[in-house]
């Protein structure tokens, strides 16, 4: 660089390095900020997005609210019939029908009693969809498995046996025997059943004991392409509502969406708490270069009345304002990693995230941004140093 | 020296507005100087001798009357016109040596030439200048507050005279030297009249006055004698 104002600004930064280096600490703490805040923020959308579309590729078919017509009695077996599984496994075509009872009972373990949901599939399909962590999958009659909630809570082992339904003096209870434990599956399940509550029977058990025939509560549809998504839903629609609206469809595209706005917005919040750091460190630049301004009026009085143009003038302070945000962008840009790294895993303890582009793309944007607020706490100071009266300047003391 | 002069004042006033009122600086001076003169500027002060070097120096414009310098008429200048005039036309020396304390002896005397050329200065006119004022080029790479006063003016005349400036104004370039030394000065600058510069000089002091070719006594903001 032979810019003699670029030297000079150089030269006036390391005069007063101390003072300099301290306003470039705002623009240090600034950066910091900015890109942890922001990583954090995108770390976090990223996890829970990841955990979120485990389950994405599902679609639930529920039997429809049945509104009673006056006059005329609701249907006591109020499920998907066997006509409709059929349509559904039409429209589905490749992808994997799963149809699934299920009930809200009481059970008892030992002596001690619990709720939960009992889900009686085909013991096939159990073993397409579910995940023994435990034991093994159903295969006799009168086996179940039960999910880990449920298993760590009443001290589940195979071979246990539950009591399945509510206590009724006069009738025994019908008993099955703990063949596996599921995986623990958390918020988002990769079946689109919450399983960690319930206990999985087999669908013969089931009929056995709660009697409703071919009539299903749910059927859900594995797709094999998420993209898909909408089409199989249509063609279902289609097929199964043709006449009026017998099933409702959904899919947790919705939640993925709804949730990720509202972290997003989080995002976006932490962030501004972050920027306003910036503010506190734009003052600390802008305080330094007026003083750097005052401190020199005598040279700039000299450097306008031998000839120096007023924009060589504002040029050389802007330089100053500029290596201020060099120094502290750098400064902060190695922080950032540092920080950023540290409180990702602190916070998230996950930092499979960090170093993919959206989250690593806070630490230049920050840095830029740390740069632009520099430059423009420059503005002033140098447009006010380059406006000086010559004559006015060179009197100064 | 040519028919037109290099510098014409035709009826100049310069008023202050200040809180207590108007001042007036300097009262309808008319006066021209021709191109290779050496002139003292002399009087008590508050006489207006700052002013007129102000005037002369194009730092400032007057409040009426015209001012020709070069000759330009340096009210219907802009900005940027001024500012290249000072830079090409006039060489400034100052009492206080006004060097830029970030920059070191060479290159304040380089300075002129990269604002003119926009450039670093390869030619070596600055090192030429600098030893043809005297100064001792191992000193060259001393910023100014490791000068003695000698030593900084020498390099102010070195600034001054770098962009070859037909004018040299000088505001008591001695004011801040001892005998000796300010003897030295004024050698340098009447060995650069001798050369053809037209010099301009401010002082009080009547010994160094001697050294001009003609005195312009102001009092009071008028011209007295010429």
């Amino acid at each position: 660089m032979k810019d003699i104002f670029f030297d000079l600004s150089v030269r006036s930064v390391r005069l007063n390095f101390l003072r300099s280096l301290l306003a470039s600490i705002g623009i240090v703490i600034g950066v910091v900020a900015i890109s942890s805040m922001g990583m954090l923020g995108t770390n976090m959308q990223l996890m829970v997005k990841d955990q979120l579309t485990t389950g994405i590729n599902i679609i639930t078919v529920t039997p429809d609210v049945v509104r009673a017509e006056p006059g005329s009695s609701v249907s006591s077996s109020n499920g998907i019939t066997d006509i409709q599984l059929r349509d559904i496994r039409d429209a589905a075509g490749v992808n994997d029908v799963i149809p699934i009872d299920r009930t809200n009972t009481q059970f008892s373990i030992g002596s001690s009693d619990g709720r939960g949901s009992i889900y009686g599939l085909d013991p096939e399909d159990i073993r397409t969809i579910m995940n023994v962590s435990e034991g093994t999958t159903i295969r006799g009659e009168s086996d179940a498995i039960v999910g880990a909630t449920i298993a760590s809570r009443f001290d589940v082992k195979i071979g246990t046996r539950i009591k399945i339904g509510e206590p009724n003096i006069s009738v025994t209870r019908p008993v099955v025997r703990v063949a596996g434990i599921l995986t623990a599956s958390g918020l988002s399940s990769s079946n689109g059943i919450n399983t960690d509550n319930a206990i999985i029977v087999s669908d013969t058990w089931y009929s056995a004991q709660f009697g409703e025939g071919n009539v299903y509560d749910q059927v859900n549809v594995y797709l094999k392409e998420i993209s898909t998504l909408t089409d199989v839903e249509n063609a279902i629609d289609k097929k199964v509502n043709r006449n009026k609206e017998v099933v409702r469809i959904s899919d947790s595209s919705s939640r993925i969406t709804s949730v990720s706005s509202t972290l997003s917005s989080l995002t976006t919040f932490i962030l501004a708490i972050g920027s306003i750091s910036l503010l506190v460190a734009a003052t600390s630049i802008f305080n330094v270069m007026m003083m750097s301004v005052s401190e020199r009026v005598q040279e700039i009085g000299i450097l306008l009345s031998i000839g120096t143009e007023t924009g060589e003038v504002r040029r050389m302070f802007l330089y100053e304002a500029f290596i201020l945000g060099i120094i502290g962008a750098g400064i902060g840009g190695i922080m950032s990693v540092i920080i950023g790294y540290s409180v990702v895993s602190a916070m998230i303890g996950n930092t499979t995230y960090f170093f993919l582009p959206e989250s690593i793309v806070y630490i230049p944007a920050g840095m830029i941004i740390g740069m632009i607020v520099c430059i423009v706490s420059g503005l002033y100071p140098a447009w006010k140093a380059s406006n000086m009266d010559p004559i006015d300047a060179l009197r100064a003391e | 020296m040519n028919g037109t002069p290099l510098i014409r004042l035709a009826d100049v006033s310069k008023v202050y507005h200040l809180e207590s009122g108007d001042f007036t600086a300097l009262r309808h001076i008319s006066l021209e100087i021709s191109e290779g003169e050496f002139v003292a500027l002399m009087g008590p002060s508050g006489s207006g001798k700052s002013t007129m070097m102000n005037q002369l120096g194009i730092l400032d414009v007057p409040t009426t009357g015209i001012i020709h310098i070069a000759g330009k008429n340096v009210a219907s200048m802009t900005n940027l016109e001024r500012t290249h005039m000072r830079r090409d036309v006039i060489g400034y020396v100052f009492q206080k040596f006004y060097l830029i304390p970030l920059l070191s002896a060479y290159e304040n005397v380089e300075y002129p030439l990269i604002l003119k050329y926009k450039k670093r200065d390869t030619s070596g006119r600055a090192a030429s200048v600098l030893k043809s004022v005297g100064f001792d080029e191992e000193m060259s790479t001393h910023r100014p507050n490791q000068l003695s006063g000698g030593q900084q003016q020498r390099v102010a005349i070195a600034r001054a005279l770098v962009n070859d400036p037909k004018i040299i104004l000088c505001d008591e370039p001695t004011g801040n030297l001892d005998r000796k030394t300010g003897f030295q000065i004024m050698d340098i600058l009447a060995d650069l009249h001798k050369k053809g510069k037209t010099v301009i000089l401010v002082t009080h002091d009547p010994k160094i006055a001697e050294y001009a070719h003609r005195t312009i006594q102001l009092e009071d903001g008028r011209v007295v004698e010429s």
